[in-house]
């Protein structure tokens, strides 16, 4: 498990050299439209706090950065269905990912007293 | 007016003796019987006919020796006659028949009463299409291991039928349909018979390992008179002592614990009771060993610093023995195989040494998969784990050195750390999304236990939304019923209300986080509740869709390579949205909902639990994430 986690983490830096650095400019409000659209909320939530019973991770606040969360959505590993060019234009994807980097964090734990027994 | 007993096959065949010498059939005989006017001055008329002393009567006396407090019933005439039984010559109390609106209801909330009350419910159903409808809750309960006595109506002499619908509902054998998921079942054939297989069924229906057990209970035995009732008596009821593992291999079991650098306890059906949850920390704390609870049951106190369910994985990898209790899935804590590509994957090491105490093996059947996948430990010991856990913890510490003893010691500190930065992480997680609208499912389960923590309560179903187990401080074992066992869905919603309805008398809150696909399924169980006064705290979990199946379409279009946005077809509970406080207030349901705004669902469970806690059914609908 460990060799393929590390290969896993390879491949998502090597493609994080390779590529931009810089996410492709996008639109906060068109990526929620297609957040939603896509039903990304389905495991991730709407504002990407991730899904119970490790149906989806955590997603936002601080989304991965661009270039492993897009060979994430195109060529997943573990349980993730991918996400294929035809079916969800690069434009789309760039939508998405602003929309999860304008998400804006949750108080945190300890500032929340239902969370404090 | 005659008191006495005139049954319909004798009357039938003595009017058709005289018949039959003219026509030459029996079959014609018969016929001309039911057509011919009595002779006068022998029979009574239809309407002068009485059966002061039916068989029902005796079947009831059974019943009510077993102890059986309710039986949870769609009315049907294959059992009528139990029925009237029941209400007129009974009392309605002990039994009390409990009016459900769907048989899987009645069952399901036998299963959840059960489970509540440490005792089984009765059922009664139709031998046909009441145990078609009852046959997927009998299964949940079959996989959760659950005592539920039911009771089947049916006509085995044909002769007797009415025409039409009461041979649609007549059935030669009507176990069949459910008895790869019960434990046992007999049809008698006489009320002697009845009363002797009501106490084996009992008896083995709550002995280890708990099963549901059915007894068919013939419509002419119920409704014909008592025959020589003097002679007829009621068998005493008793129970089997639940079967310890055998002493050599729980002793075998403590070495290899004990010489264990990292031992974990996986326990999923291990307890059945607070001694159990008791005795499960006496082990634990022998070992200083971290404990996974798979939440079948309440095991173990969430708020112990040896309860570390959410390492799971993590405990499992690193471990060098896994003491399994009662485990219905072993082999799937050692391995995973993916989805959808079904690659397999070793989770564990592949040395790691295993014991499993279960009574799995003796429940075991061929077409069912509930076994799952054959899993080899090197140690199988054959014993009821909560009956198992005093011998193997006096074994722990018979088997411990002073030096090993220190050593255990030791780990204290290091897990005691391991458990608040579990619990930290877990707060941390539920804070992300706290404000989101629709409500999170943290926020849902967080604001629930806001409202109930300082009540004795209980929460009815706690694998739906598993934030409960992670959060709420658990240290009862009537804190948290498990799950429907088969994953079978409809379970949630009756089994709350059957154990709402245990813990009634006990001053003990129940609620429930009730998905929305789940309610859909029979939405009568809330006219139950309302009908019969049962306090529930219904917290809705609407996300609108069955999300599970929303992610298995997206993963089979990603897999056929084809569009994605079409994952909702079929599977999303939208347009029109479902009024769940309408449908509950339509049920005689106190509700308030739809709520979207997090920071109104808190008020709004103060005003239900105000509710509940004069005895009636409350319902809060909120709009919620879809996990």
């Amino acid at each position: 498990m460990r060799r393929r986690l590390c290969a896993a983490l390879l491949a998502v830096a090597a493609a994080a050299v390779l590529a931009q650095e810089q996410a492709p400019a996008g639109s906060v409000e068109r990526g929620h439209q297609a957040y939603m659209k896509y039903r990304c909320y389905s495991c991730h939530g709407t504002v990407g706090q991730g899904g119970e019973r490790n149906a989806g991770p955590k997603l936002a606040p601080n989304p991965f950065p661009w270039a492993g969360f897009a060979l994430q959505v195109r060529t997943p590993r573990q349980d993730m269905p991918p996400y294929r060019r035809e079916f969800l234009s690069d434009q789309d994807l760039a939508d998405i990912y602003a929309y999860l980097v304008s998400i804006k964090p949750s108080p945190a734990a300890k500032s929340i007293p239902l969370l404090n027994f | 007016m005659s008191n006495e007993g005139i049954d319909r096959r004798s009357f039938l065949k003595g009017a058709a003796a005289g018949a039959a010498a003219a026509v030459g059939t029996q079959l014609a005989a018969n016929a001309a019987a039911a057509q011919t006017p009595k002779a006068e001055g022998k029979d009574p008329t239809p309407a002068e006919k009485i059966i002061g002393r039916p068989g029902s009567d005796f079947m009831i006396d059974v019943i009510k020796a077993t102890g059986i407090e309710y039986i949870a019933s769609n009315p049907g005439s294959s059992f009528r006659s139990l029925h009237e039984s029941i209400v007129n010559y009974g009392g309605n109390r002990k039994p009390e028949f409990l009016t459900c609106m769907h048989e899987e209801s009645s069952v399901a909330m036998a299963h959840g009463y059960a489970k509540a009350a440490g005792k089984p419910m009765g059922v009664m159903a139709h031998g046909t299409v009441g145990l078609q409808h009852a046959a997927m809750a009998v299964y949940n309960a079959w996989c959760d291991r659950v005592p539920i006595m039911m009771f089947a109506g049916n006509f085995v002499d044909a002769s007797l039928r009415r025409p039409g619908v009461e041979w649609y509902h007549c059935v030669q054998d009507p176990a069949l349909l459910v008895r790869d998921f019960i434990k046992w079942d007999d049809q008698p054939g006489s009320l002697q018979h009845f009363a002797e297989s009501v106490m084996r069924a009992y008896k083995l229906a709550t002995t280890p390992p708990m099963e549901p057990v059915l007894i068919t209970a013939d419509g002419a035995l119920q409704e014909h008179p008592i025959q020589d009732e003097a002679k007829l008596f009621i068998p005493k009821l008793t129970f089997s002592v639940p079967p310890q593992g055998d002493s050599g291999a729980l002793k075998e079991a403590a070495q290899m614990l004990v010489a264990a650098e990292q031992p974990v306890i996986v326990a999923d059906r291990a307890a059945r009771s607070q001694e159990g949850v008791k005795r499960m920390v006496e082990l634990a704390e022998a070992l200083n060993a971290p404990v996974v609870c798979l939440g079948g049951r309440m095991n173990f106190p969430t708020t112990h610093y040896l309860c570390r369910s959410e390492d799971a994985r993590a405990l499992v990898r690193e471990a060098d023995v896994v003491l399994l209790l009662e485990v219905a899935d072993p082999w799937g804590q050692f391995n995973t195989i993916s989805d959808p590509h079904h690659e397999y994957r070793r989770l564990a090491k592949r040395d790691v040494k295993t014991v499993h105490v279960t009574l799995g093996d003796n429940v075991m059947k061929s077409n069912y998969q509930d076994m799952q996948r054959f899993c080899p430990v090197d140690l199988s010991i054959n014993g009821d784990a909560e009956a198992s856990l005093p011998a193997l913890t006096e074994a722990v510490k018979h088997a411990l050195s002073g030096t090993q003893r220190a050593a255990l010691a030791g780990r204290a500190e290091k897990l005691r750390a391991q458990h608040r930065e579990m619990k930290d992480r877990t707060r941390a997680l539920a804070a992300v999304g706290w404000d989101a609208r629709p409500v999170s499912t943290a926020r849902l389960s967080a604001e629930l236990w806001n409202a109930i923590k300082s009540e004795r309560w209980c929460l009815a179903e706690t694998s739906g939304v598993s934030w409960s187990r992670r959060l709420w401080a658990a240290t009862e074992y009537y804190n948290f019923l498990g799950h429907a066992g088969a994953a079978g869905v409809g379970y949630c919603a009756p089994a709350a209300v059957g154990a709402a309805l245990a813990n009634r008398d006990q001053g003990i809150v129940t609620v429930v986080i009730q998905p929305d696909g789940d309610l859909m399924y029979a939405p009568g169980i809330l006219w139950t509740a309302a009908h019969h006064k049962i306090p529930i705290l219904m917290l809705m979990h609407n996300n609108r869709a069955y999300h599970q199946e929303l992610m298995h379409l997206q993963k089979m279009a990603g897999l056929h390579n084809r569009r994605m946005d079409t994952a909702g077809i079929g599977t999303t509970i939208e347009n029109p949205e479902v009024d769940f406080a309408g449908l509950a207030r339509a049920l005689g349901v106190w509700s308030e909902g739809p709520i979207a705004d997090p920071a109104a669902v808190g008020p709004a469970l103060s005003r239900a639990l105000a509710v509940v806690k004069r005895g009636e059914p409350a319902l809060i609908d909120v709009v919620s994430q879809g996990r």
